[in-house]
């Protein structure tokens, strides 16, 4: 591995590493626009050029030098300091400067590096080129031409990673501006990512378009629930009200991506489906109520247990402990399929067919109890009253098999369906966002949930809801804080054996799974995200 | 623990002040002083009153007193206010609070739909005031009379703001009975005045 220098720090990098990923790695930031690290080098901005001491010609840009063996730059010096700010007075050339309502403001790049290495006073003389405000150009996403860098991210997305090349920058050097192709809208399913790629103000979000101010904005680290991927995300929410979703880096999972499906998902989290209030039999309850009302159902009954692949892991491990503790006699069912209002979408880039975020934690999990049935195998069992009693975790089974409902049906979930209105007792089940957690992705990821906000109305946590029920049997089945469930988990699940929840980290750990039921994917099967 | 709070020890009236009589007394003898030094400045044609006729007469506000605030407007009406909530992240008793809309007419294309500022927790400080890029918000009024009926009334709205300084100056509850499309949620329109 070549040893480079970085303002006189010895590092040792990958043959081929940037050194903008080489600098970083020492803890030295090499300001950029237009380099970003799931596109192709463009070198167009000009703001990474560094001095060269040894190993090359100097000044040059840092996104486009690879690291060979000797290489030694300077970002310390004051040529480099000149050639920063000589940059940014170039690329504000043309800038709006309309900060007070660009969506921006707070995030912007041009703000940030102005504030750290511009501070020059304007010495133009001529007007500003004007260029089009607010353009449409897709369903998602509005262009502000005048604010553009010209760092032509957005046109390497689209053509690198969604492959649909809409965009592209028009006309030579002062007048150059991006644009979209005439008679062309964006039509594809990540055009939220170019509101993110963008360093400025060009590309913003219409979903979020006025809506805050993004330093009010906090950022919890969390997993997307759309779909098998678990893309992982920040939710950003203030005083409890959840703002946007925006994806987090995990070079493993989903890169720097999200759907726009997912991204606009934080809208399900106030949506009025959700279920915020236990019932019992249609009625209002409070939830140690009804939790006896399930217990009083369950109890002597013969009972199927419907594991969940939108429930949490350790809400499933909860399932689990109260069968063992006091359902000896029940089976366990994981039914296949999703929802049938579920987003028929899928693609190769981020999007799986399989619109659950945890198949594989519901089948690892259910999988102990022995032989785990399916939704043939449930229908019929229902049909032969070997069953008479369903406890359903996050799953609408009734809407999705069409059966009719058994008489004693308990339902843990967070969304109103046709479950949640046959049951008879229905326990609210707080959304992703709003419990502790762990899923497991297609490729056997666990992955952690973390409580972002209060959950809505009286909903608990998923495992909490199942333990519930366990209690108003006569004694709690899991232990009360998540990290303890998970410790837990990983003891009584072979697969997990030695995880911690801590463990996990902000990326994951893989799995390797030796024999998943219920036909879930394999482990390393699905390729990571384009 | 190190703390210790020391006893402010009474102090021992002498004999005279615990007579009070004679204390009363040197009180009356610093009032009947103004009285004839009153007196005498009257005769002489020398007002030597400290005492203002208030609300009759007003003690004139220096030019940079900070008064109730106002909104400005560009000159074809529309407010100068961009609801970049500048204003409101400066504010540190956090008493704005603005909700943004696009305008879809407009060049510029953000307004405030809601502009409300909570004159019961306002300081005045003038934060606002220097935060704002857009010259939009200004506590230039000279208005120190700030007072209502309700707390639902001492919320000063967008258009109020606009309207504070435009002809005669508007009572906030008279202004809000008048434009009850403009008063603030709860606005208890029909209840009777305190003081009769």
């Amino acid at each position: 591995m070549p040893l480079v220098k970085v303002n006189g720090i010895a590092v040792e990098v990958p043959p081929g590493t940037n050194m903008i990923e080489a600098a970083k790695k020492v803890g030295v930031e090499i300001p950029h626009y237009c380099y970003h690290p799931h596109l192709s080098v463009a070198g167009n901005c000009r703001m990474c050029l560094v001095d060269v001491e040894a190993g090359g010609r100097g000044p040059d840009i840092a996104c486009n030098m690879a690291a060979t063996e000797g290489l030694a730059i300077r970002t310390d010096t004051p040529k480099v300091t000149q050639m920063r700010k000589s940059v940014m007075e170039f690329l504000l050339v043309n800038h709006p400067l309309d900060c007070p309502i660009c969506d921006q403001s707070g995030e912007c790049r041009l703000q940030d590096y102005y504030m750290e290495y511009g501070q020059h006073d304007s010495r133009l003389a001529d007007a500003k080129m004007g260029k089009g405000k607010r353009q449409d150009i897709g369903d998602q996403i509005v262009l502000d031409a005048e604010r553009c860098v010209q760092c032509s991210r957005c046109v390497r997305f689209s053509d690198e990673v969604t492959g649909t090349g809409e965009l592209r920058l028009f006309n030579r050097s002062n007048q150059t501006q991006i644009g979209i192709f005439p008679g062309v809208r964006l039509s594809h399913q990540y055009q939220g990512n170019l509101a993110d790629i963008c360093p400025v103000g060009a590309l913003t979000l219409k979903d979020f378009r006025f809506k805050k101010r993004v330093w009010w904005l906090k950022e919890s680290e969390s997993v997307c629930g759309g779909c098998a991927t678990g893309c992982n995300t920040l939710v950003h929410h203030q005083d409890n009200e959840v703002y946007r979703f925006t994806p987090r880096r995990n070079d493993e999972v989903n890169k720097s991506w999200i759907c726009d499906q997912g991204r606009l998902s934080y809208k399900d989290v106030t949506s009025l489906k959700r279920l915020t209030g236990a019932k019992v039999n249609g009625q209002r309850a409070e939830l140690p109520e009804a939790a006896n009302a399930a217990a009083m159902l369950l109890k002597g009954a013969k009972v199927g247990v419907v594991f969940g692949a939108k429930a949490t892991t350790e809400a499933n491990w909860a399932a689990v402990k109260l069968v063992r503790a006091r359902l000896p006699s029940a089976r366990a069912y994981v039914i296949e399929g999703n929802d049938p209002d579920a987003f028929t979408y899928q693609d190769e880039i981020l999007v799986d067919s399989d619109k659950t975020p945890n198949r594989f934690g519901a089948a690892l999990t259910a999988s102990q109890l022995g032989s785990v049935g399916d939704a043939e195998a449930l229908k019929a069992a229902l049909a032969a009253g070997e069953i008479d009693a369903l406890l359903v975790l996050q799953d609408d089974v009734i809407g999705r098999l069409g059966i009719a409902a058994p008489k004693a049906l308990v339902y843990v979930g967070t969304f109103k369906n046709a479950t949640a209105t046959a049951a008879a007792v229905v326990l609210p089940a707080a959304h992703s966002i709003e419990q502790a957690g762990t899923w497991i992705n297609r490729q056997g990821r666990v992955q952690r949930l973390r409580k972002t906000v209060a959950p809505a109305g009286d909903s608990v946590a998923d495992y909490s809801a199942v333990d519930a029920i366990g209690r108003a049997f006569g004694g709690a089945v899991i232990p009360e804080m998540p990290a303890a469930i998970f410790q837990e988990l990983a003891a009584g699940v072979k697969a997990l054996n030695g995880l911690t929840l801590k463990g996990l980290g902000h990326g994951g750990q893989l799995i390797t799974l030796s024999a998943p039921s219920a036909g879930a994917d394999q482990p390393g099967q699905a390729a990571p995200a384009k | 623990m190190s703390d210790v709070i020391p006893a402010i020890k009474k102090r021992k009236l002498s004999t005279s002040e615990s007579i009070y009589l004679v204390e009363v007394l040197k009180g009356m003898a610093i009032t009947m002083g103004h009285v004839i030094k009153n007196i005498i400045g009257e005769l002489k044609g020398q007002s030597t009153f400290d005492t203002m006729e208030y609300p009759e007469v007003r003690k004139p506000v220096n030019d940079r007193f900070k008064g109730a605030h106002r909104l400005t407007t560009r000159p074809d009406g529309k407010y100068k206010c961009v609801a970049c909530m500048c204003c409101s992240t400066a504010c540190p008793a956090k008493c704005i609070s603005i909700v943004a809309g696009e305008d879809a007419d407009d060049p510029i294309e953000k307004y405030p739909v809601r502009f409300d500022i909570d004159m019961l927790r306002c300081i005045y400080c003038g934060f606002c005031v220097e935060a704002c890029p857009k010259d939009a918000i200004r506590m230039d009024t000279r208005i120190y009379e700030i007072n209502a009926f309700s707390r639902q009334d001492m919320i000063h709205t967008r258009d109020y703001m606009r309207d504070l300084m435009a002809g005669d100056k508007p009572e906030a509850e008279q202004w809000y009975r008048e434009n009850p499309q403009h008063s603030p949620e709860g606005f208890l329109g029909e209840v009777p005045p305190v003081i009769p």
